[in-house]
């Protein structure tokens, strides 16, 4: 759904999310750059605007099919945003990449490189990292020993140097990132939000699709046209937020704000996940400061056994914050770790008097006629018909 | 007729399926309850009892009751595609059916579906006040690796000890693992007894001789390691026989590339063994790649138990690492235990198996060895029935000219 609002920001970042390749890659490329690409939010982007590198982040927007993944992966026993995105690698809609870092946060995306490495699509540089299933000193102290790996395989193969004064500048560049991201963000704690959860996942999707330093300058516009923009009154809404793993599309969202609620915010891979706090700036080793961001600071993988407490926390901060009347818990078929983890936030949030609509589904649009019936029922009973 | 070795699998039996609804309640001393493998010798050495809470859900599936208890774990809500033998652990869970353990030790090892029962375990509200322990398993097998994890393992008896107020006897520690080095000895050598053409004895006797030692309140004592010395000095008898199983005239070995589960065994796999002469050499517990535990020092044996933990305990193996590992392991087996075919259950919860497929079938395609992936639920036996698993490995061994 779209808000009215008029801005060629919002147009580009709407394009930019809504196809694989684009003109920012284009350009980029042009001006013989290099883009790697990489899944999981935990993998650090810092160190690839370090190297000077393009990130990409890997989704799957616009799939309609995974037949040529399941070749590869069982299609009734793997997710399916992994098999969508492994498809469109298959299929040749990742080739502008020029290598890919693996974030094996799960058991199917781990297995991504494993079964890309035995395909035609095998480019030359693919590696994978892992985040930690726990947190702790030590954990952080592997996580950064597996980031100083990485960082020496992209210095050997793409002939570069990755200095920490480097580091440390794409750490408050990325930094800033975030800051925009959440004072965008915040202008959806009100009642009228000037911008639509649709808007809002092209907004952060474009970030993961072309170079920071532009996706900054169109940030900083963006928020500066947001800050002056009139919202007219609107009916009352039942203000909800999305928890759960990735969803790169707007699909879900634009079903909820169609049935009359509103989506205020979220905690998922793509969205709100990433937004959370700042990594350490000066640190004398920015190398161990985004370790200890990622599995310390921020292990909002329910991959890691210590993070629930973390997301339970960061939940209920955003129901007092963004006023939420509801959530929805999504995640997708066979995703084990967030099929636990709604499963115990769902106890914890009745317990608290936050309604909860659980909903597994699959990655295409084309599953999501019964989740429609349901997200109706959901807001009806919120909103005591009211609406 | 009840010879040597149906004594043996009785006596393994009844220790390993003893174990349903909540073990500790006959145990003596502080409970430590984990989502899965933790190093077995270390709270044997405690003198704590060590419920593994995922093997009481599988076992569970063993019950006559199992077709109820997996629908209970369904109706919990905690995933329609989780692994059966998590849903079962769950129900068992929710419903109250576990007792308050002392302590928790949960860690990602081996798949997925373990790290979400370790997610219902520490976010059990009646069990909040217990002291819980997460560790990391890497999905990595070198000397950094095992030290990273062994350093995880040390740190769980500073917790242990933290718990309990007690000390780690070091110099029990080092007895217990001395038994547990002769006892994986034996099980390699009963290995090696194995790869006999007919095969000897029963095979399926490694993946109970395996759990006999690992999984079950016998664990890590002299009776274990006194059944494994019978079940070599009987199984050697047999092969300077030369005798195979009894009743049974070896056509085809396979091998089954995963876990047996609660059922297959003494359905499939023992009516394949009979009508066809299907003899399944090996599944995936029972592969035995132990190394002895290095007790020259403290930081020698907690590095072993790492490499024992990622790269020798089963599924740990198999499940936490590379295709090419696994891929390794497939062609080692069928060239030592001269298999004529891999089965691959490919389990419905194994999101690791399920995600190797293709490079399976390609690996045996070029290897030109026979392959057939089922995709059944070794938990519940209901989703593909044992009539159909049959059938099924029956037409393809038919059409790959093995029988």
């Amino acid at each position: 759904m779209r808000s009215g609002l008029k801005s060629d920001i919002f147009e580009k970042f709407s394009a930019l999310a809504g196809s694989i390749s684009n003109s920012e890659v284009e350009g980029w490329k042009q001006q013989g750059g290099k883009v790697i690409g990489y899944t999981c939010s935990f993998v650090p982007e810092e160190l690839f605007v370090a190297a000077g590198l393009m990130p990409f982040r890997i989704r799957a927007t616009g799939s309609l099919s995974a037949g040529r993944a399941d070749d590869y992966f069982e299609a009734a026993n793997i997710c399916s945003l992994v098999r969508h995105c492994f498809n469109k690698i298959l299929t040749g809609e990742y080739e502008f990449i020029d290598g890919c870092v693996i974030g094996g946060g799960c058991d199917a995306n781990r297995h991504i490189l494993d079964n890309w490495e035995k395909s035609e699509a095998r480019i030359p540089f693919l590696h994978r990292i892992f985040f930690p299933h726990s947190s702790g000193i030590l954990m952080a102290q592997n996580f950064r020993n597996q980031l100083e790996n990485l960082k020496q395989l992209l210095e050997e193969h793409f002939g570069l140097k990755i200095t920490d004064d480097k580091l440390r500048d794409a750490i408050v560049l990325c930094n800033e990132i975030r800051d925009l991201q959440k004072a965008i963000y915040a202008l959806r704690k009100v009642d009228n939000p000037p911008i639509t959860a649709s808007e809002t996942i092209a907004l952060v999707v474009a970030g993961y699709s072309m170079p920071k330093e532009a996706y900054k300058a169109d940030l900083t516009q963006l928020l500066e046209e947001l800050r002056g923009v009139t919202v007219p009154e609107n009916k009352k809404t039942v203000r909800l937020m999305v928890v759960g793993p990735g969803h790169d599309e707007p699909t879900l969202c634009d079903i909820i704000e169609t049935m009359g609620g509103t989506v205020v915010t979220d905690l998922t891979c793509y969205g709100g996940k990433t937004l959370f706090g700042s990594v350490r700036e000066a640190d004398p080793d920015p190398l161990q400061a985004l370790a200890d961001y990622q599995v310390i600071d921020r292990p909002l993988c329910p991959k890691n056994l210590d993070a629930h407490p973390i997301i339970n926390r960061e939940v209920m901060d955003k129901i007092k914050e963004y006023r939420v009347d509801g959530i929805i818990g999504q995640s997708y078929l066979c995703c084990e770790t967030w099929g636990g983890e709604l499963f115990v936030l769902q106890k914890e949030l009745k317990e608290a008097g936050i309604p909860m609509l659980r909903i597994e589904r699959e990655y295409t649009s084309d599953s999501l006629g019964q989740v429609q019936t349901r997200v109706q029922a959901f807001i009806e009973t919120i909103s005591g018909g009211l609406l | 007729m009840i010879n040597i070795f149906s004594q043996l699998m009785m006596e393994a039996n009844k220790s390993l399926y003893g174990l349903t609804i909540d073990p500790q309640n006959a145990s003596k001393g502080p409970v430590v309850l984990g989502n899965g493998d933790f190093f077995i010798e270390i709270p044997v050495a405690f003198g704590c009892a060590f419920s593994d809470l995922t093997l009481t859900g599988a076992n569970g599936t063993a019950l006559p009751t199992a077709a109820e208890l997996i629908d209970k774990g369904i109706e919990t809500g905690v995933g329609s595609r989780m692994c059966n033998a998590i849903k079962v652990a769950s129900y068992y869970l929710e419903a109250g059916l576990i007792s308050k353990p002392d302590m928790i030790i949960t860690s990602n090892s081996c798949c997925d579906s373990m790290t979400t029962l370790g997610i219902l375990m520490n976010g059990y509200k009646p069990w909040a006040d217990v002291p819980k322990f997460t560790m990391d398993a890497p999905h990595s097998f070198d000397e950094e690796s095992y030290l990273y994890f062994g350093h995880q393992l040390r740190n769980a008896v500073t917790f242990m000890e933290t718990v309990t107020g007690r000390k780690m006897d070091w110099d029990r520690l080092r007895e217990v693992c001395v038994e547990s080095n002769k006892q994986r000895q034996l099980l390699l050598e009963f290995q090696e007894l194995k790869k006999a053409v007919p095969c000897p004895t029963e095979p399926d006797l490694a993946r109970q001789g395996t759990e006999y030692t690992t999984w079950t309140s016998d664990r890590v004592t002299p009776t274990v390691t006194a059944w494994l010395e019978q079940l070599v000095t009987a199984t050697e008898q047999r092969v300077k026989e030369g005798k195979g199983i009894d009743g049974v005239n070896e056509k085809v070995r396979f091998l089954w590339q995963d876990l047996a589960g609660s059922w297959a065994s003494g359905t499939v796999l023992a009516r394949l063994q009979k009508e066809l002469g299907a003899v399944c050499l090996m599944d995936y517990v029972s592969y035995a790649t132990w190394t002895p535990i290095d007790l020259s020092s403290e930081e020698t044996m907690f590095t072993s138990f790492g490499k024992r933990f990622l790269l020798e305990d089963a599924m740990n193996r198999q499940a936490l690492h590379t295709a090419d590992l696994f891929c390794n392991d497939i062609l080692q087996i069928v060239k030592e235990f001269k298999c004529d075919a891999v089965i691959m259950p490919a389990h419905i919860g194994h999101r690791d198996t399920n995600s190797r497929m293709k490079i399976v079938r390609d690996l045996c395609r070029e290897h030109g060895i026979p392959c057939l992936v089922l995709g059944m639920d070794i938990w519940d036996k209901r989703y593909m029935t044992p009539e159909v698993v049959f059938d099924r490995m029956k037409t393809f061994f038919e059409v790959s000219g093995l029988i």
